[in-house]
């Protein structure tokens, strides 16, 4: 599969004999543009129309990212997969309540059942997690009692206190200790790992998606408003669980990220560039491990995986087979 | 598949070459390159550069491997590009 390329150093990103090339003060790095699908930029750079054209042209997706390594937003290609038939399904599905409700609990079972899988991991290695993990699967059960999105959307919040309350246990280190969930701006190191994970997971499913003929900005669970693009949110929280906290806590409990790869800014923690280097390379490692598909027979990656749950909502929306998120199991 | 592609190739041409050759994969070496390829990202790259070659002069071998656990890559002195390289 096509991979990404994460730019750290700055300077000007222009097409230069038919590819793309990163022209900084000394030297001059070059991107191949065939074997990409697509760059995510964390430093400052320029760039001209010429190379949007071309992006566009190579169907090659640009996500940029803030100084803090927040999402800033996408350059997203002209759609090259287009289908009026599955829009018009995807809205149908948006407008009609019950069949919305319907997708946005697969979401929610998606993410809870994911968010048990990882509980279950840790406590056989030795966790004693008992505890949440049957108050998480209490939770289960008031899935299909919800009867409106915020309802449901509340489930899932109280299941994720939950969750997130086993962190210490799991990682057991007081440099991450996780207190309590805290975004905009993260109040210690584990919510800035975790605000991390969840913005390059965001991208990730975006990118995915601009290979389908799905429309992202229809999200079912999250609200479809003024922001652009919401499918994705909806799928990356089935994903958030096995890809994004996994990692985190391989890296911590393996000692690879420390305390010094923070810095505190404006009241909050954000990860220092050597960090965010550090969990990209593990992300992207993660996103290429392969596990065995039990329909399909064969092993196939988390990145790959992400792209088959975007083929099951087709088939949803088609009303060709009732969509069952993928739920991580032994 | 893991790519090294190497050539020799007249001196009008060479340049063509690792022009089109740096679409695809990285730069390791005068006129060595090396990556991560689909197969067909390989057809195309070998299209690409049958276009241009010249059969009776220019020699063109392309390594192929299917994983990378059978081979190990050593670099002795300065390393010019890195194939595994996810940042720039």
């Amino acid at each position: 599969m096509k991979r990404t390329v994460y730019v750290f150093s700055g300077g000007q990103l222009k097409r230069e004999g038919n590819t793309i090339v990163l022209i900084s003060e000394d030297d001059k790095r070059v991107i191949p543009v065939e074997a990409i699908s697509e760059i995510c930029v964390f430093s400052e750079i320029t760039l001209n129309k010429r190379l949007l054209e071309f992006l566009t042209q190579k169907k090659v997706i640009l996500h940029f990212f803030n100084h803090y390594g927040y999402y800033v937003g996408t350059y997203y290609p002209r759609e090259y997969m287009n289908s009026g038939l599955i829009v018009l399904k995807q809205v149908e599905h948006f407008l009609n309540p019950s069949l919305r409700l319907g997708l946005a609990r697969s979401f929610v079972y998606g993410a809870i059942a994911n968010m048990l899988f990882v509980l279950r991991v840790y406590s056989s290695r030795g966790c004693c997690l008992e505890n949440q993990i049957r108050a998480i699967e209490d939770k289960l059960s008031e899935i299909n009692t919800a009867r409106e999105i915020p309802s449901l959307m509340s489930v899932e919040g109280a299941a994720r206190e939950i969750y997130y309350s086993a962190f210490d246990e799991i990682i057991g280190d007081p440099d991450f200790s996780f207190e309590v969930r805290s975004r905009r701006p993260p109040a210690n190191r584990l919510n800035a790992l975790i605000s991390f994970g969840n913005s390059l997971l965001y991208s990730t499913v975006l990118s995915e998606i601009y290979r389908t003929h799905l429309d992202p900005r229809i999200g079912y669970l999250h609200e479809t408003n003024q922001r652009s693009f919401t499918l994705n949110l909806d799928l990356a929280e089935i994903f958030k669980p096995i890809i994004v906290d996994r990692v985190i806590f391989s890296l911590l409990n393996r000692r690879e990220i420390k305390a010094n790869d923070f810095r505190e800014d404006l009241g909050g923690i954000y990860m220092l560039e050597k960090g965010m280097r550090k969990f990209i390379k593990a992300y992207e490692e993660r996103l290429s491990e392969t596990i065995k598909h039990k329909r399909l027979r064969r092993k196939v990656s988390y990145r790959r995986l992400i792209r088959l749950e975007c083929y099951k909502i087709y088939k949803h929306i088609l009303m060709d087979e009732v969509y069952t998120p993928f739920v991580r199991t032994r | 598949m893991f790519v090294i592609l190497v050539y020799d190739a007249g001196e009008k041409r060479v340049n063509k070459f690792h022009k089109i050759c740096r679409r695809y994969l990285t730069w390791v070496q005068l006129s060595v390159f090396e990556g991560e390829l689909t197969l067909s990202q390989l057809e195309a790259l070998k299209l690409d550069l049958w276009k241009v070659m010249d059969p009776e002069e220019d020699s063109i071998i392309i390594y192929t491997f299917r994983t990378k656990k059978y081979f190990k890559r050593e670099v002795i002195g300065c390393e010019k590009g890195d194939p595994e390289d996810i940042f720039i």
